[in-house]
């Protein structure tokens, strides 16, 4: 008996209302909220309607800008060297290497720690006076180096903790993903002649292209919305060299009270977000394989 | 009128609390017995001063009856959870310890209860409070709102919160250090300027720590020479002036003690910096009276017996900080009175020197002038020196102060810090932003 055409729609149903209701509340109160000149703590009838006064003033925000780009700078970086790093160590680990089960295990540590701990456990690694990094350095005899007190310095910072703690969820994507690979099909690579190098780049990454497409979007996403290590290590300094959008719109927020001007550079961001979204599911559709 | 005189004239008649003949009368027993078994939910930082006050809450509680609950977060995250919980109809605070910047924010925003209609029911009030014993430039930096630009005592000013955990600034040094190098601690800023070289060459450590990263910290660190060395931020007329050759003065200064300092200074907050001086980085340290308990404690520090205070050098004129915490009872406490018990109580003469015996900061000058705690901390001498020149309008306390602090000023003087932009042109660049600031706050013309 052929399935009615409205059975998909009764069981998806009540799944894409939570959702809807999930996501598009907060969406289209952010997006009112932005039309808005309103300060926490006052009652939401004080509220004084501005119009697009806020979304004007965002673009016109140098400071919004300089964000923006420190944000796509710290997104490019961290994603990359995650990506990089993720499947490098996933493809070392995913075979029967011996205490492989320990490793998997360590490697995913960081990412279970709360973003505030490992800020402050970057922030006293990278002390100048007491934080482990100086001292590894000061057995070189050098001297040591206020890590968070130079811009480069501190950039770098949040890059490497950024790093530190999510290519873990790079590596287990990955280790996922290669667990699913046919192995008949790399046994026909090895017969044909394939080096190890060859049957990776031309026949396990290739087969989870679908996997790594996913875990970039989601880093990409995660790497526009960090918050509070930087806010810990940096809080956005020295200068505002380390303030990437979210911490921006955090400072717009709780610090000047402005929460209308904040909406509206979150909206900027969400289309920022979108639109990279959108260009690396273009690049790398892992739907695609399921539409042939 | 001497101004300390008409401090406490103005924040005394803004209560009514200093005439005589106030029907404050009620036994202790009476007035704690309507309210036992109520629990006090209290809003607390994670603070020095906060941590000696948990010691003496379960006294409270065997005193009262009343019950203490506190809700303890990092300082940076409290104001966030306070504007949440505040403006809710019913909260969940009784009473809230704030920072002394947000005072006229909250009071802007009608969300903290005036207290004089509670120092004024005799069923409440303790008839031996005696609130002139309080120090007269916490109660007026921390407590009135309403007077002169808005936060000053004097005509408007009204009561809104009391000082716990006030503080101002000193200056302490390494007494063994000096000592070796026959060095005398700086009782001007000039001897600070040709002491910091000095002293980073020779002493075989930072010459002064500092506060440093970006925001709040560094601006902290900027004003406590700002204000010596005759600047201010704003003119009379609320137009910016922190530019003028003051403004830069005290920017380089501040870029001289980075530079002779302790490695890191522009990244450092104020943990970093009493930690570099507790742990031997640095030769002295000028910064917040909360020192004073840390220096001796050898779970925190080095240097306990080898330390030092004077005064907090003289510019053009003596300065020093005021700043700190209060408590104050939210609109929508569940239990004020209850609220207010409590805060009378740790506020009162035998909690205020129990709170400074085991750590904490002392808000009273019974507790300064106290025979066995100038014993216990000989340092209150200084202190009370010092309090004589902590300048009320130290900082502008306007609700508008935290964007200014932290998103204008607070990256120009960082900018500087680092080298990145001069003092001129890093504090010249800050104008326009801040002018706006203050316009949209309708301190000045659009």
């Amino acid at each position: 008996m052929r399935t009615p055409r409205w059975v998909p729609l009764v069981y998806l149903g009540p799944a894409v209302a939570v959702m809807a209701v999930a996501c598009l509340v907060p969406l289209l109160s952010a997006l009112q909220l932005g039309f808005y000149d309103w300060s926490m703590g006052t009652p939401w009838g004080e509220a004084r309607w501005v119009g697009l006064d806020a979304f004007i003033a965002a673009f016109n925000d140098a400071a919004v800008w300089r964000s923006l780009v420190t944000t796509l700078m710290f997104a490019a970086v961290c994603v990359t060297a995650e990506m990089l790093l993720g499947i490098a160590l996933a493809l070392a680990l995913e075979g029967d290497v011996r205490g492989m089960a320990f490793f998997r295990t360590l490697f995913i540590l960081p990412m279970m720690i709360a973003p505030i701990a490992v800020g402050l456990t970057w922030r006293y690694l990278f002390d100048a006076q007491f934080g482990l990094l100086n001292a590894i350095i000061a057995l070189f005899g050098a001297a040591p180096v206020g890590w968070l007190a130079q811009e480069h310095t501190a950039f770098i910072a949040i890059i490497i903790a950024d790093i530190w703690q999510w290519t873990p969820f790079v590596f287990i994507m990955m280790i996922a993903g290669l667990a699913n690979v046919d192995s008949s099909v790399l046994e026909a690579a090895r017969i044909d002649g394939a080096t190890w190098w060859q049957a990776t780049m031309r026949v396990k990454l290739p087969m989870i292209m679908h996997v790594i497409a996913i875990t970039l979007l989601m880093r990409l996403i995660d790497a526009f919305r960090v918050l509070e290590v930087i806010y810990i290590l940096t809080f956005g300094g020295p200068g505002d060299s380390t303030e990437i959008l979210s911490l921006h719109i955090y400072k717009t927020a709780f610090v000047g009270q402005r929460l209308g001007s904040a909406a509206a550079i979150s909206v900027l961001l969400l289309v920022v977000v979108a639109a990279l979204s959108w260009l690396a599911l273009k690049l790398s559709n892992p739907l695609k394989g399921d539409e042939r | 009128m001497k101004r300390r005189t008409f401090v406490q004239t103005a924040g005394g008649s803004a209560l009514g609390l200093l005439g005589a003949g106030l029907p404050l009368m009620g036994h202790a027993q009476d007035r704690y017995a309507k309210y036992k078994g109520q629990t006090v939910v209290m809003s607390i930082p994670s603070h020095p001063h906060y941590d000696a006050m948990a010691k003496l809450l379960p006294e409270f509680t065997r005193q009262t009856g009343i019950k203490v609950e506190t809700d303890r977060l990092a300082m940076a995250r409290m104001k966030d959870k306070q504007l949440l919980e505040m403006a809710k109809p019913s909260g969940d605070y009784d009473l809230a310890c704030y920072v002394v910047m947000w005072k006229g924010e909250y009071v802007k925003k009608n969300l903290v209860r005036e207290l004089e209609p509670f120092f004024k029911n005799a069923a409440l009030a303790d008839p031996d409070y005696d609130f002139k014993d309080l120090v007269p430039r916490y109660v007026e930096n921390i407590g009135l709102v309403g007077g002169p630009k808005g936060y000053l005592a004097g005509p408007g000013a009204k009561l809104y919160g009391l000082p716990y955990g006030a503080e101002t600034s000193i200056l302490a040094y390494r007494r063994d250090v000096f000592s070796k190098l026959n060095l005398r601690p700086p009782e001007t800023y000039a001897e600070l300027e040709k002491l910091l070289p000095v002293l980073k060459d020779k002493a075989g450590m930072g010459a002064l720590t500092s506060r440093g990263q970006a925001g709040h910290q560094c601006v902290h660190a900027w004003l406590l020479h700002l204000n010596p060395l005759g600047g201010k931020v704003f003119d009379d007329q609320w137009k910016p002036r922190f530019n003028d050759t003051q403004g830069v003065q005290a920017l380089k200064m501040l870029k001289l003690i980075s530079d002779t300092g302790p490695v890191g200074i522009p990244g450092y907050g104020q943990g970093e910096m009493i930690t570099s001086f507790l742990q031997g980085q640095a030769a002295m340290y000028l910064d917040s009276s909360l020192i004073f308990g840390q220096v001796n404690d050898p779970a925190k520090s080095k240097i306990g017996g080898q330390v030092s205070y004077v005064v907090h050098p003289k510019g053009v004129r003596y300065s020093s900080q005021s700043g700190g915490l209060g408590l104050a009872i939210p609109k929508n406490a569940k239990n004020p009175d209850a609220a207010f018990l409590l805060l009378q109580w740790l506020t009162s003469k035998p909690q205020d020197k129990a709170v400074a015996k085991v750590g904490g900061v002392p808000t009273r000058n019974s507790t300064l002038n106290d025979l066995e705690m100038v014993r216990q901390y000989p340092e209150y001498i200084t202190l009370r020196q010092q309090l004589e020149y902590s300048d009320p309008d130290w900082r502008p306390i306007i609700a508008e102060w935290d964007e200014i602090n932290i998103q204008a000023l607070g990256v120009a003087v960082s900018e500087a810090l680092t080298g990145k932009k001069s003092p001129e042109d890093a504090l010249n660049g800050m104008v326009p932003k801040v002018t706006d600031i203050m316009k949209r706050g309708g301190y000045l013309k659009a």
